[in-house]
């Protein structure tokens, strides 16, 4: 497939590379000539610095006739020395001019001087070592340096409109970063599932897919989630940023857009995923360290939980945060009766058949299991992690779940155990998640008048059957089919609750109960 | 005030050096080639010296030995500044004598804190 973007700063060649930025190095220094050249008392630094700019282009011009295709330490030299002309003379010229005019434009030659300097091509052989040899020191070189070698991602625009994307360019090309232009957001998910990026700039309004699909898209991923994305559009689309906000987006700029707010933006971006990278270089750390917690709990808890107690210290803290989440409980109908008629390690390796492959149904959908008991099952969608399809998903689940029982049943029967039975209640509402209990034995779960109301919908379950309440039904944002519905008062609630007996989800899910009767399916949204 | 022998033969950084020294009130001596940075330590004895290692006639190396190889010049510090920094740079001249380092383009504000610690 043929990509249609340009890339600013290839690392080719490096004297077109370094020609650009002098180019506008030269432009800088001459305009401040040709508006100053009045002002007697600061000519002769003036004319200096122009012509330092000018041996500048030609020491460039020079090399480029001479198809140089590497820097030597020769022209390094040639090349450093007369950046550090520019330097001194704008250095020296804003020692000597109080006009804030002038004090601008030297500003930025001096910006454009430091930025050029930084050109790795340009960093002197004992910088460079000074900063390899600062790698070396490190005493865990294998992480890190991969680390390091993935940080140095490019900074990638996405806009339908090349000028667009040429301007951009042009205020990042002395940044230091590859700078990579996409005019499809097809092009650019296909570049960024096989490489990082630092900063992500995305227009707005884009042919399809726009920049809200190609948003949504970055943050599904989990490859591409971290990278920071700055949205840029016109400001009559303030609303549609709003909503790319809400959506995940980091930052924001108008067009046509500000120099020196792109920089803030784009530092701003830079330092967060800096950060997120060091916290998923410290994650990797403590999961090395901490595998045997993820071979012991991996069984019963998702990777989200796991991941989040091992890379934040302060998840070991007690207390919580209220959130919203749904939550399910499954148990076996008539288990006791059942334990009484089995042998004890009969009941075990019925109830680690069916566990087992309830808990991976359950972690397969993103669920984190908060509690075994024997038998029963209390698995919470939303926490520790919160997805906007968490009530979807809860649901989903139970149903898979209730379709499992047959192949459990068949194997129970290989097993000379007996068939099983399981009712599921689903119920969503505000719980309290965090690390409930003593110091001496706290762990993570969630707690609060909803987790006891969905104990009282599953006791009213009977086997192979799905009651959600009202507040789950309600919360669902796709239609569910519903064979019956009944209201009940259960046991220390107020109000009567609307529970429903859910036999499908339709939505991308499109799960059903295997035995469902189709004459008692209903539509319901 | 401070004498300073500026060691540069290129004649736009000497230019601009040694204009910006001479605002911070330092009198700027210049030497253009390691054989008249010899001769102007001997006779000028300047508070302390600026060094470019690329000179022509006699390196810069070779002139900072010198310098400190003589004892009528050994206790003037000598700052070397070059631009096109090797591996080894530094230590080639700190073994020639210098006492301090400095790459070109160089960090004025940096500088004259060097300048400032070596000639109190």
């Amino acid at each position: 497939m043929a990509k249609k973007h340009t890339q600013a700063s290839q690392p080719e060649d490096p004297i077109s590379e370094l020609t650009s930025p002098a180019m506008a190095l030269v432009t800088l220094c001459d305009k401040l000539y040709s508006s100053q050249y009045d002002q007697e008392n600061l000519l002769g630094d003036l004319i200096a610095l122009n012509e330092a700019s000018l041996l500048l282009q030609q020491t460039l011009k020079k090399a480029s006739q001479d198809n140089i295709s590497t820097i030597n330490a020769r022209l390094r030299h040639d090349l450093r020395n007369q950046l550090g002309l520019i330097k001194g003379y704008a250095e020296l010229l804003m020692e000597e001019s109080d006009a804030s005019e002038i004090r601008k434009s030297l500003a930025s030659i001096l910006a454009a001087a430091q930025d050029i300097l930084h050109n790795p091509h340009l960093v002197s052989p004992s910088e460079s070592e000074a900063l390899e040899h600062s790698s070396l020191k490190n005493p865990e070189p294998k992480a890190l340096t991969r680390l390091q070698g993935e940080r140095r991602g490019a900074i990638i625009i996405i806009d339908d409109d090349f000028r667009n994307c040429e301007l951009l360019e042009r205020h990042l090309q002395n940044t230091d970063h590859l700078v990579i232009s996409f005019q499809s957001g097809e092009d650019a998910l296909d570049y960024l599932e096989n490489n990082d990026a630092d900063v992500i700039f995305l227009d707005l309004i884009m042919p399809e897919p726009d920049g809200f699909e190609v948003l949504q898209r970055l943050k599904q991923n989990e490859q591409t989630r971290a990278i920071p994305v700055i949205m840029v559009s016109g400001i009559q689309d303030a609303k549609g940023v709003a909503r790319c906000i809400e959506a995940g987006a980091d930052d924001y700029l108008f067009k046509p857009v500000d120099a020196t707010l792109l920089r803030a933006r784009l530092s701003a971006g830079l330092e967060r995923k800096r950060w997120l990278d060091k916290e998923n270089q410290y994650r990797m750390e403590l999961e090395r360290s901490h595998s045997f917690i993820r071979q012991i709990f991996g069984r019963y808890l998702s990777d989200d939980i796991v991941a989040n107690l091992l890379e934040q210290p302060e998840g070991l803290d007690l207390g919580g945060v209220k959130r919203k989440v749904s939550i399910l409980m499954a148990d076996i109908r008539g288990f006791t009766p059942l334990c009484e008629s089995l042998p004890p390690e009969r009941v075990v390796a019925l109830i680690n058949n069916y566990v087992g492959q309830m808990s991976e149904i359950i972690i397969r959908n993103f669920g984190t299991i908060d509690e075994i008991l024997g038998d029963a099952i209390l698995a919470i969608f939303g926490a520790p992690v919160s997805r906007e399809d968490d009530t979807e998903r809860a649901i989903a689940c139970a149903i898979e779940m209730q379709n499992a029982m047959s192949r459990i049943n068949e194997q129970n029967l290989d097993m000379q155990l007996p068939v099983i039975e399981v009712g599921i209640g689903l119920n969503t509402g505000e719980v309290i998640a965090g690390n409930i209990g003593s110091e001496r034995r706290a762990k993570y779960g969630v707690v609060g008048h909803h987790v006891n109301l969905t104990a009282r919908i599953e006791d009213y379950t009977q086997g192979n059957e799905i009651l959600a309440s009202q507040y789950t039904v309600s919360d669902c944002a796709v239609p569910l089919r519903i064979a019956r519905e009944f209201s009940a008062t259960p046991k220390g609630v107020a109000e009567p609750v609307n529970i429903y007996q859910i036999t499908g989800i339709e939505g991308h899910y499109q799960k059903y109960i295997d035995s469902e009767p189709a004459e008692v399916a209903k539509e319901h949204s | 005030m401070s004498r300073i022998l500026l060691v540069e033969d290129n004649e736009m950084n000497r230019d601009m050096l040694s204009r910006r020294l001479e605002r911070r009130d330092y009198k700027v001596i210049i030497a253009v080639d390691g054989e008249q940075a010899v001769a102007l330590a001997g006779s000028e004895q300047p508070d302390i010296i600026l060094m470019d290692m690329d000179l022509p006639v006699k390196d810069g190396w070779t002139a900072s030995a010198e310098i400190k190889q003589n004892r009528q010049t050994a206790g003037i510090p000598i700052i070397a500044l070059t631009a096109h920094a090797m591996a080894g740079d530094e230590a080639r001249a700190r073994a020639a004598g210098c006492d301090e380092y400095e790459i070109k383009p160089i960090e004025f504000s940096r500088l004259l804190g060097k300048i400032e610690q070596l000639t109190q």
